[in-house]
């Protein structure tokens, strides 16, 4: 909502705003009442706010001109588009080959991923894997945004060591992982808010060194609002989606949030945060355990939605995969033989 | 600051009269003055004053700084490592767990009635208060009680034998000085127990908690035994209760990352029926096992207590053997000793695995 105020655009100015607040005029929004904003102005025909108003119809209708085109978008070309396309997007290896042939070789800058699965699939690690791989491999800052205090730099570093024996490249790689720790929803778009307008800002003068953005998770916040009478945790659920679109299209981020399952009537797994939060990731991973496999470790990856890829395919990966390169034996030991080491 | 006016944690009502009025983002808002602002937006002047103390810091407690303010993975892998861990006296465990159970992290102890959930917690509320030069925490312990089933006979007998363990331990004069003071009335004193009869009890209590950790800044483990028992019954709405839970989940979560604290909860297992075959799984739904960020389940095996490891961000999911003994939670005796086993199943009906360290039992 865009209240008229003097000198918003060239034409408008004190008595301009008083003729229109004079009278009270029948507009599409609402009946019967004063022009105060810039919707009501644009919806009510100029004609009849010229004889009501007393101004002169040219006036209004220059005005209304200059006012559209103040807010309009612009149209950009399809072949602009897709040169930038080409130039901008980085595709961001998730660092497990079954997970980026997923998602058509890993996570795309400027679009929303979201991985979902039941407690203990395994949502965390791939975070943990993506934020490990960016700053290691790729030595961009990652910005992780921890809201159930998931985050554990311990297995950050197991996970560098099997990438580098070399202790400062680990040491840089920890240095280049942001996190942010938020616990409540106000919190988190704070933090998001801060992201855009500062931190973002600046890393893009800067060159744009920043490329990925996770947010474990994403439902832990705002779930304990949705629900019940108030509708104020729908609000709150589509500002986050807003500020994270944002966030990936203006600075051209690629964006990982985690998500809650939930059952419905038939005992199937379905996506948190209902209908209207489905709508705002652009790809979906289910992450399931493998039920009686002789490892733990096993999970299966389910494409449940793309724009890409065809949905539901499945892989199955490892969850060990990331804790050494070459596996002995059985993973389950692996803990117990590295330590029982002199 | 670049906030927006329907972001802020406001009343909606304020939320929408503020934007009626006009105002976008909240610096349009800080520099007004209240009556200023309750007359142009038309809310009271009570209202008006509340939406500026909430904007200037000082009516925002640390959560607003805390969220603009990033930590890089190298300080938290150095808080992680100053902050320790409570030993559970069971080495196996000790081991899956990572050096024990981690402070400034939320774990989750599901199992059936008599696994032994309630012990596991006495003992880590003695435990926490082992002398730092003994390698402990030296801290105090919070337990919340909502079953009624804390039993201070037992806590006594694991402060005993706590006291005597260091005994054995004490080497130099460090230790020898600790130790006069290490006695069971002082465990026992630096134990603060609450009990609460029902969920509104139960959340009166956690939302007060900072208040009491404020005052209180030594403690560094909070029990609560059982969450499971005062949300599993009088609840008609179920969306309720798991709104309720989440809240309390986050609220705890935050206060282990302010107060650095270990908060460990209980929880009941349930019945769940799918494709006609019956499985114990952690009760108060798919959505509470989010919560926590460690879950261990503790279930029986013909004789023999386990307990699996299912969730965790930085360990293997692993099982191992323990004991309940006079003396409280232990290893597992050597004997009978299976073979060892190919594999770590973490499912609690799964096959399993036991993983004796021998070194550590003498």
């Amino acid at each position: 909502m865009v209240i008229l105020r003097e000198g918003i655009c060239p034409g408008i100015n004190e008595e301009f705003i008083k003729a229109l607040q004079s009278e009270d005029i029948k507009t599409g929004v609402d009946n019967d009442h004063q022009i105060a904003t810039f919707e009501d102005f644009v919806s009510c025909n100029p004609e009849e706010l010229a004889q009501k108003c007393s101004l002169s119809y040219k006036a209004l209708v220059a005005v209304r001109r200059v006012l559209l085109a103040q807010y309009t978008a612009f149209p950009v070309s399809g072949a602009d588009l897709y040169e930038e396309l080409l130039s901008a997007t980085a595709i961001l290896s998730t660092g497990n080959p079954s997970l980026d042939k997923l998602l058509d070789s890993g996570l795309y800058t400027g679009e929303i991923t979201e991985l979902t699965g039941s407690p203990g699939s395994g949502k965390t690690q791939v975070c943990f894997s993506v934020a490990v791989n960016i700053s290691h491999q790729l030595k961009q800052t990652v910005f992780y945004i921890d809201t159930k205090s998931g985050m554990c730099a311990n297995r950050l570093l197991q996970m560098l060591q099997t990438k580098t024996p070399n202790m400062e490249e680990q040491m840089e790689a920890l240095q280049k992982i942001k996190v942010f720790r938020v616990f409540d929803v106000f919190s988190l778009l704070a933090c998001l808010q801060h992201l855009r307008s500062n931190d973002l800002q600046k890393a893009s003068i800067g060159g744009g060194s920043v490329k990925a953005l996770m947010v474990d998770s994403v439902s832990a916040v705002l779930s304990s609002m949705l629900g019940g009478k108030q509708n104020e945790g729908m609000s709150l659920l589509m500002q986050v989606a807003g500020e994270l679109k944002m966030i990936a299209k203006d600075f051209n981020i690629a964006v990982l949030v985690t998500n809650h399952v939930t059952r419905d009537g038939n005992g199937h797994l379905k996506a948190g945060l209902g209908q209207s939060w489905s709508h705002v990731p652009r790809t979906r991973v289910l992450l399931q355990r493998v039920e009686d496999a002789e490892t733990s470790s096993l999970r299966t990856a389910t494409l449940t939605k793309s724009s890409r890829q065809a949905c539901h395919l499945v892989e199955e990966f490892d969850l060990c995969h990331w804790s050494e390169e070459k596996r002995t034996s059985i993973s389950g030991k692996r803990k117990l033989e590295e330590r029982s080491k002199p | 600051m670049q906030r927006t006016v329907p972001s802020l944690p406001l009343a909606p009502s304020v939320k929408v009269k503020l934007i009626n009025a006009g105002f976008q983002v909240a610096s349009d808002l800080i520099d007004m003055r209240p009556l200023q602002l309750c007359k142009e937006a038309g809310i009271s002047q009570e209202e008006a004053v509340e939406v500026l103390q909430m904007l200037r810091d000082d009516g925002q407690p640390h959560q607003q700084r805390a969220a603009t303010e990033s930590l890089t993975a190298l300080d938290l892998l150095h808080q992680e490592q100053a902050l320790g861990s409570i030993v559970t006296f069971c080495s196996a465990l000790d081991d899956a767990l990572g050096g024990g159970v981690p402070v400034g992290k939320t774990t989750e102890i599901c199992g059936a009635p008599g696994v032994g959930k309630t012990q596991l917690c006495m003992q880590l509320a003695v435990d926490v208060q082992i002398p730092v030069c003994f390698g402990g925490l030296g801290g105090k312990a919070l337990y919340i009680d909502t079953e009624g089933s804390f039993l201070v006979q037992r806590v006594v007998d694991m402060a005993e034998a706590v006291v005597q363990h260091c005994t054995l331990l004490a080497e130099d004069t460090e230790q020898r000085q600790a130790l006069e003071e290490l006695t069971v009335e002082k465990i026992l004193s630096s134990l603060f127990l609450v009990r609460c009869h029902d969920y509104v009890e139960l959340l009166a209590e956690v939302y007060l908690l900072p208040d009491f950790l404020s005052e209180h800044p030594e403690v560094r483990l909070v029990v609560i035994d059982s969450i499971a028992f005062p949300f599993r019954h009088d609840f008609e709405d179920l969306s309720q209760r798991t709104r309720l839970l989440n809240g309390l989940a986050q609220q705890l979560i935050q206060l282990a990352t302010q107060h650095s604290l270990a908060v460990v909860l209980t929880n009941q297992m349930t019945t769940r029926v799918s494709n006609g075959q019956s499985k114990l799984v952690p009760a108060l739904g798919e959505s509470w096992g989010h919560a926590a960020t460690q879950r261990l389940i503790l279930h029986w095996e013909g004789l023999r207590r386990l307990a699996s490891l299912y969730k965790s961000p930085s360990q293997m999911e692993a099982t191992i053997q323990y004991q309940i003994t006079l003396q409280g939670f232990r290893d597992a005796p050597d004997e009978p000793r299976p073979t060892p086993a190919s594999s770590a199943v973490s499912c609690p009906s799964g096959n399993h695995s036991k993983r004796p360290r021998m070194e550590d039992l003498s």
